[in-house]
């Protein structure tokens, strides 16, 4: 039987993984998949928390709506890459470092 | 303007003012004129002193033995007190107005060819013009204060006058010294002013000084000197006398301030001619006559006993010097001696007729000595010589080169003498009687005063003919020293012979009496309130006879002595040749004691200056710098230090922090997840 904890388990894997990313790669269009990876991290736990209100379904409603969300902002994100991609040549944020004196 | 005369009698003030300004308007005028050399100065000069001359003969016409004429007018008011300034012409100023300009004239005359060649030829003339309004101002002034300011200004000119040649360092050191012991009887006659102000509440010289004037009817009493005004203690009516006779004794150089008078000769031997005739010396005996009245019987007693000692003194020293001026500077110092002493036995007549006479035979005897050292100087420069030009041992034989000169000297010494048929024979006998006639009352010791006077009079005999006898007797000295050198020499100009000429005339007896041998009959004692001019006693026959003859005998023996008849040779050694020739030590002891006391008190008051005085104040400077110094480390190492270590923090933390904004973005999110993760372990840990 799959257990709660074991939702929570894969959960903060998604999460250490997606922040991981975060941090570490040169491209922003992999960091916006690491952003994803930390979204979906926090869904499946809404998710998984969901059967607590079995009458409601408050969390896969919940879920449903930050998926949305989560996509909405990809788009935005991806338009910003595009943009800086436009002015700067690179997506590599860490050259994008214009507002340094 | 207050007056005590009619209307008609004005015209006389301004006389007198003109009289006195008419030198000081020439002095402006040279003042303004400029060029060094300029010659007009001279006459214009001696034409300002020839006018003053005929007004103040005039003024002398109008006012002997007439009504004194007093005018003054409101001058300034300090609290209470009015002081006036005016003019006060009596029979004693407008005989001492003439007598100043008179003696003036000859003497500008005289300087106008006397200075020809000099340099400051207009100063000289500046310096005489001033020289002879202060005197003439003296003498008609009517209050103290004028009085006083007037005698400063007199001995200020004679200051200048002295140092004329002030390149020289000698005439420096005289005419300081003269300045310096004048000094001294200034601040005298000061203190007497001023007690007589305390005393009286006035200045004005004819409410003091006058007939029944506040001096007359003031007494002394019980140790308190009681006037109509008020009482002081009876003290200071001696300090006030000590002040006065400082006051004369610095002015007419009398012992003990005398020893500035000899040094004075440093000066143009015309300037002494004036000096030692009319304007500086005759000064304090004109004093003493102004404030006759104040002196008590005990103070009038000791005049005469210092005019005596002065007179002796000053005659002794005459004896041995060798040099011309010297020798009758010290001559003045005696005659001037003898006007003190006349004062105070009374006879005050007598002292004004021997002032006056004297003018005009040492003022003679001074022109001739300036011909003579002129000449002498021509001599030493012509040939290159390395002589005194005063000093009369190289003199000798000169009557038959200056022939005028050596009769005007031979009158002019004859009256110095006071042979009869001369004028000094008028005034000094006269003198000699009474200072007879006063000590015939008195005990025994008052007897040396007479005598010593008698003395005195045969000392000027024997040094007057070793003066003239050395001059122009026998024969010329220099050429036997010096048997190469070339002369020509002569009287001079006009410009030399008119004052010789004029004074001359004035040293014989007629200008003053038409009696020749009784001197009672001059003139000019019946001018003053004399109650000496009766024959009396014996004495009026048997001193003037037995002084003449016996001074004829020591004429006599001078002249056999010194040209070389070898009667008897005087020692140049001993105790009594050197006191006589060091002019009694009275220059060494004052150099020792009181110039050797002072220049000590200074070199004290100066170790003590540098000493202890700088040493506190270089002291205190080496603590503020220490501690100046100390304060600067304080600051430099850690107020300074402080304030660089908070900006190095402030440096490393603004460093530190920077590099934060690196603007790198995923460096923004690790930072904050590092954040996080401390919070979190902390959180656990705490």
């Amino acid at each position: 039987m799959i257990t709660l904890t074991d939702f929570l388990i894969v959960s903060a894997a998604l999460f250490c993984i997606g922040l991981y990313m975060i941090i570490s790669k040169h491209n922003a269009i992999q960091i916006l998949i690491g952003i994803e990876l930390m979204l979906n991290a926090a869904i499946l736990n809404l998710v998984a928390f969901g059967k607590f209100d079995k009458i409601a379904n408050s969390g896969q409603v919940f879920a449903l709506f930050a998926i949305v969300l989560a996509a909405a902002t990809t788009a935005v994100a991806l338009a910003i890459i595009l943009n800086v991609y436009k002015k700067y040549k690179t997506i590599d944020p860490r050259k994008i470092n214009n507002l340094k004196d | 303007m207050k007056t005590t005369i009619p209307y008609q009698d004005l015209s006389i003030i301004y006389f007198a003012i003109a009289t006195v300004l008419l030198p000081l308007f020439a002095c402006i005028v040279n003042c303004c004129l400029s060029g060094r050399r300029n010659q007009i100065s001279g006459w214009i000069a001696t034409g300002a002193i020839l006018a003053s001359a005929i007004l103040s003969i005039i003024i002398f016409s109008k006012t002997w033995n007439s009504q004194q004429i007093h005018v003054q007018q409101l001058w300034f008011t300090i609290g209470g007190t009015q002081l006036y300034a005016g003019i006060l012409l009596n029979n004693l100023s407008s005989i001492l107005l003439l007598l100043v300009s008179v003696i003036a004239l000859p003497v500008h005359i005289y300087s106008t060819a006397y200075m020809k060649h000099d340099d400051n030829y207009d100063r000289y003339f500046i310096y005489l013009s001033l020289f002879c309004f202060s005197m003439l101002a003296l003498v008609v002034a009517d209050n103290m204060i004028l009085l006083y300011t007037f005698w400063e200004l007199v001995g200020f000119s004679s200051y200048l006058l002295i140092g004329f040649w002030f390149t020289r360092d000698k005439a420096v050191q005289a005419n300081k010294k003269a300045f310096l012991m004048n000094r001294i009887g200034d601040v005298g006659l000061l203190t007497a002013i001023m007690i007589l102000f305390a005393q009286y509440h006035t200045f004005d010289i004819v409410q003091i000084f006058g007939s029944g004037g506040l001096i007359s009817q003031s007494t002394i009493t019980n140790g308190l000197w009681v006037s109509p005004i008020g009482s002081l203690p009876a003290v200071w009516q001696y300090v006030a006398f000590g002040g006065i006779f400082l006051g004369v004794a610095a002015k007419s150089a009398q012992f003990p301030l005398h020893t500035w008078l000899p040094d004075a000769m440093e000066g143009p031997t015309s300037v002494s001619a004036l000096i030692h005739a009319a304007t500086m010396v005759a000064a304090g005996v004109f004093l003493l006559g102004r404030v006759y009245p104040i002196f008590t019987t005990g103070e009038l007693d000791i005049l005469a006993i210092i005019g005596c000692f002065t007179a002796f003194m000053a005659a002794t020293i005459a004896l041995t010097q060798n040099d011309l001026k010297r020798i009758l500077a010290y001559s003045t110092i005696s005659q001037l001696g003898f006007m003190v002493m006349a004062m105070g036995v009374g006879a005050y007549a007598s002292s004004l007729f021997h002032l006056i006479t004297h003018a005009f035979f040492k003022c003679a005897l001074f022109l001739v000595a300036g011909i003579v050292i002129h000449q002498m100087q021509h001599i030493k420069e012509d040939n290159d010589l390395d002589i005194d030009p005063q000093s009369i041992l190289y003199m000798g034989g000169l009557r038959k080169k200056l022939p005028f000169t050596f009769l005007v000297a031979v009158v002019a010494g004859l009256a110095l003498i006071g042979l009869p048929f001369t004028s000094g024979y008028l005034s000094k006998d006269g003198i000699l009687v009474q200072a007879v006639d006063w000590s015939d009352n008195k005990s025994i010791l008052f007897r040396l005063v007479p005598i010593g006077a008698i003395i005195t009079t045969w000392l000027t005999a024997f040094y007057v003919t070793r003066l003239i006898v050395k001059v122009f007797f026998g024969d010329f000295r220099l050429a036997q020293f010096h048997p190469h050198i070339k002369y020509h020499i002569s009287d001079g100009g006009w410009q030399y012979r008119v004052p010789l000429l004029l004074l001359a005339v004035a040293c014989l007896f007629p200008l003053f009496s038409w009696n020749p041998v009784l001197y009672e009959r001059a003139w000019v004692l019946a001018g003053f309130d004399s109650i000496h001019l009766a024959r009396v006693n014996i004495y009026h026959t048997i001193v003037p006879i037995g002084v003449n003859i016996l001074s004829l005998f020591i004429i006599y023996w001078a002249w056999a002595v010194y040209t070389g008849r070898k009667i008897l040779v005087f020692p140049q050694t001993g105790f009594l040749f050197h006191l006589s020739y060091r002019e009694w030590y009275f220059d060494k002891f004052y150099n020792k004691v009181i110039v050797g006391a002072v220049m000590g008190l200074s070199k004290a008051l100066s170790w003590f200056d540098r000493k202890v005085i700088d040493g506190f104040i270089n002291g205190l400077s080496v603590l503020t710098i220490t501690i100046s110094k100390i304060a600067a480390w304080f600051d430099y190492n850690i107020i300074d230090r402080i304030s660089r270590l908070l900006t190095f923090i402030v440096q490393i933390t603004g460093n530190f922090v920077r590099r934060f904004q690196g603007g790198k973005i995923q460096y923004y999110l690790f930072s904050m997840l590092a954040v996080v993760l401390a919070m979190f372990i902390l959180k656990i840990l705490i």
